[in-house]
């Protein structure tokens, strides 16, 4: 096991400086664009005065340059915005510190992260166990009416915006069946069966769309596995059908479709932005999307760079996955 | 002649297709007794692996089977599947051409043997695991203890060979059917490979089907062979019939076209004019009239009229289907 832990070590390493240049370019492109977060802090009416001083304050009166690395300065040693009683500050690992919401970026991170992590993760299971269920379903079926089903459902999931089934089951579960609740978020630690039956429906909803590229994937995939000259090695053995297609089958199936999870997962625990916004959850897609809104700068840096260090961690979880899948894969 | 265990008569095989019925193995009839080996030769598309196939019950569900098939004198065609499943790898085994394909990639060697094992003896993990290491020993595999957990991939062509070997003997079966066992291997390989197979029967009194193209081979271990050319026998005797008594045109052309090292070496290996028909081509007269040297020794039959396998000088039951009563010496 040593070889995989230099495989991660290296690359940490790697996604490290990754994500500095990823911070770099996020940095630059709100600095091109013509708006100055220092007006919207200075109120109305601002004078000239109150706005340098606010300017001064937030340190947007640096340099870019200077601005950049008071950030990565910041993540490893803390921040203080101001001085004296008026003084703000934003403790190590400081991602930015957002005025608007009078809170450290971190902090906000990691308030909303529970909420985007229950729907993403939940959704996440569902559409896997679906997804891959339908698409065996539909390849050992294949040409047959279960197969057409399955790609059916696989077309419509694909096609359809996930605001409008959201919405759909909300009006459908929510308002005519009275099933569901509507909205809101109740923390696991508070009560878990309110917790899993507020986000059931995101969850389907959420599964029901995703699914259909995994019901896609696997459908072809086994299809070609099961051509394969070790499928009829299992059944010459004496194997029984389900454990040809599970056990020698699937093995196979699940390469391919685990880098499609680990990097779809990555990408929704960076903020499921319609499902949230649809279902009223204040989760990190949420928080981006005000923070856009309101210019508030350093919160859109710390998400945006929180979704990528998400996505690279998720690969780098698949390919850790892929060695022990796939006992061909080297780490070394 | 010790009592046949496996006795195939008349086996049809036909595939339906969207261009038709292609029948791909068209009445062939043979047996083996046990301690025995029999050959079956003949060039690609010929049915010799069809017919393997068949006698396994392996066949895809467009292809229709019937004849018989006696195992003990128990007939396996129309047998449920679950009753097959009990024969398969138990009484009859299959060894494949390319064992990196047959293998399983993602499971280790002596999972795949001890898996064999455990469908047809109920016995524990630890025992299966036993058992593979010491057929994996048998097979002349050095240092099975350690490289049982060793993948696939780990192995060389030979050593593989020597795996799925190991894996079709793991149940002591009573026919064991070797599907060009040796072409995927070196030369210096493939003779190790037969010596093994020889030893293994010598050893179990397995009846060998061995499955070629390799007419080295089956001059070295074959008892009996049985010739096929389109789906049909164009000869069969004993090993000494086919080499020394040839009576086929087309059995003659196989031998001509081996390199011999009692022979002085012509500048290029005489092969045999034409190709052979695709399955569902030939629709009356001798399937090998369109290559054949001595058509103009016979005339009209051998186009409007389909050879029957009828009796032939030699040791026994040498037969060959071939309008040409006499043996075609005149070319040789």
């Amino acid at each position: 096991m040593p070889d995989l832990l230099w495989f991660v070590i290296r690359r940490l390493f790697g996604a490290a400086l990754v994500m500095l240049a990823l911070s770099f370019a996020v940095y630059l492109v709100f600095y091109a664009i013509p708006a100055d977060p220092a007006h919207l802090a200075c109120g109305k009416p601002c004078t000239p005065d109150r706005l340098e001083q606010a300017r001064h304050f937030m340190q947007l009166d640096q340099s870019a340059i200077q601005q950049y690395l008071s950030f990565l300065k910041g993540i490893f040693a803390g921040r203080t915005f101001g001085d004296g009683a008026a003084a703000v500050h934003c403790n190590a690992p400081c991602f930015g510190y957002s005025f608007p919401l009078a809170r450290p970026v971190t902090t906000l991170i990691l308030d909303r992260l529970p909420i985007t992590a229950s729907i993403a993760i939940g959704a996440a299971i569902l559409w896997l166990l679906f997804g891959v269920s339908l698409g065996v379903v539909a390849a050992l079926n294949r040409g047959r009416l279960l197969d057409r089903l399955s790609v059916g459902v696989a077309l419509v999931g694909v096609s359809t915006p996930s605001f409008l089934l959201g919405l759909l089951a909300i009006l459908v579960f929510g308002f005519w069946l009275n099933m569901v609740p509507v909205n809101g978020y109740v923390p696991l630690t508070e009560s878990p069966v309110d917790w899993a039956w507020h986000l059931i429906t995101p969850w389907l909803v959420l599964a029901v769309l995703q699914a259909a590229a995994y019901i896609r994937l696997t459908r072809a995939q086994m299809l070609e596995e099961l051509n394969l000259d070790y499928i009829t090695t299992a059944r010459a053995k004496g194997a029984g059908e389900t454990r040809v297609v599970v056990t020698h089958g699937l093995r196979g199936v699940l390469v391919p479709i685990i880098t499609l999870f680990g990097l779809d997962l990555g990408f929704l625990l960076g903020g499921a932005i319609l499902t949230e916004k649809v279902f009223s959850m204040q989760g990190l897609g949420d928080l981006l999307i005000s923070a856009v809104a309101q210019l508030d700068v350093a919160v859109v840096v710390g998400v945006t760079l929180f979704s990528a260090f998400l996505i690279i961690l998720a690969n780098l979880v698949v390919d850790i996955v892929h060695g022990v899948l796939d006992p061909r894969v080297s780490h070394g | 002649m010790a009592e046949p265990v496996l006795e195939v008569h008349d086996l049809h095989v036909t595939f339906t297709t969207e261009g038709g019925l292609v029948p791909a193995v068209d009445g062939i009839d043979f047996s083996v007794a046990p301690g025995e080996t029999l050959a079956i030769v003949g060039e690609s598309g010929s049915g010799k692996s069809v017919s393997s196939a068949a006698v396994m019950g392996l066949l895809p569900s467009n292809a229709a089977t019937t004849g018989e098939v006696l195992l003990d004198g128990r007939e396996l065609i129309g047998l449920p599947n679950d009753e097959l499943r009990k024969i398969r790898g138990n009484d009859i085994a299959l060894v494949f051409q390319d064992a990196l394909s047959a293998l399983n990639p993602y499971y280790s060697v002596g999972w795949q043997v001890a898996e064999a094992y455990r469908l047809h003896h109920d016995v524990s993990k630890k025992v299966a695991h036993r058992r593979a290491v010491e057929m994996l020993d048998k097979v002349g595999i050095p240092d099975a203890a350690r490289r049982v957990d060793s993948y696939p991939h780990e192995f060389s062509g030979g050593m593989r060979q020597r795996v799925v070997i190991a894996m079709a003997l793991v149940n002591d079966p009573r026919v064991l059917i070797a599907d060009e066992p040796t072409t995927a291997l070196d030369v210096t390989v493939q003779a190790q490979i037969i010596r093994l197979l020889d030893d293994v029967q010598e050893e179990f009194g397995t009846a060998l089907v061995l499955i070629s193209h390799d007419l080295g081979v089956v001059a070295e271990v074959a008892d009996d062979v049985l010739v096929m050319y389109a789906g049909r026998a164009a000869e069969r005797g004993t090993v000494r019939d086919l080499f020394y008594r040839a009576a086929h045109p087309y059995s003659l052309g196989l031998l001509g076209a081996m390199p011999r090292v009692d022979v002085p070496p012509k500048p290029r290996l005489t092969t045999i004019p034409g190709t052979p028909p695709s399955p569902g081509s030939i629709r009356t007269g001798c399937p090998f009239q369109p290559r054949c040297a001595y058509t103009h020794l016979v005339g009209e039959r051998c186009i409007t009229e389909r050879p029957e396998l009828t009796p032939r000088p030699g040791e026994g039951d040498h037969e060959a289907a071939c309008h040409l009563g006499r043996r075609p010496e005149a070319l040789l």
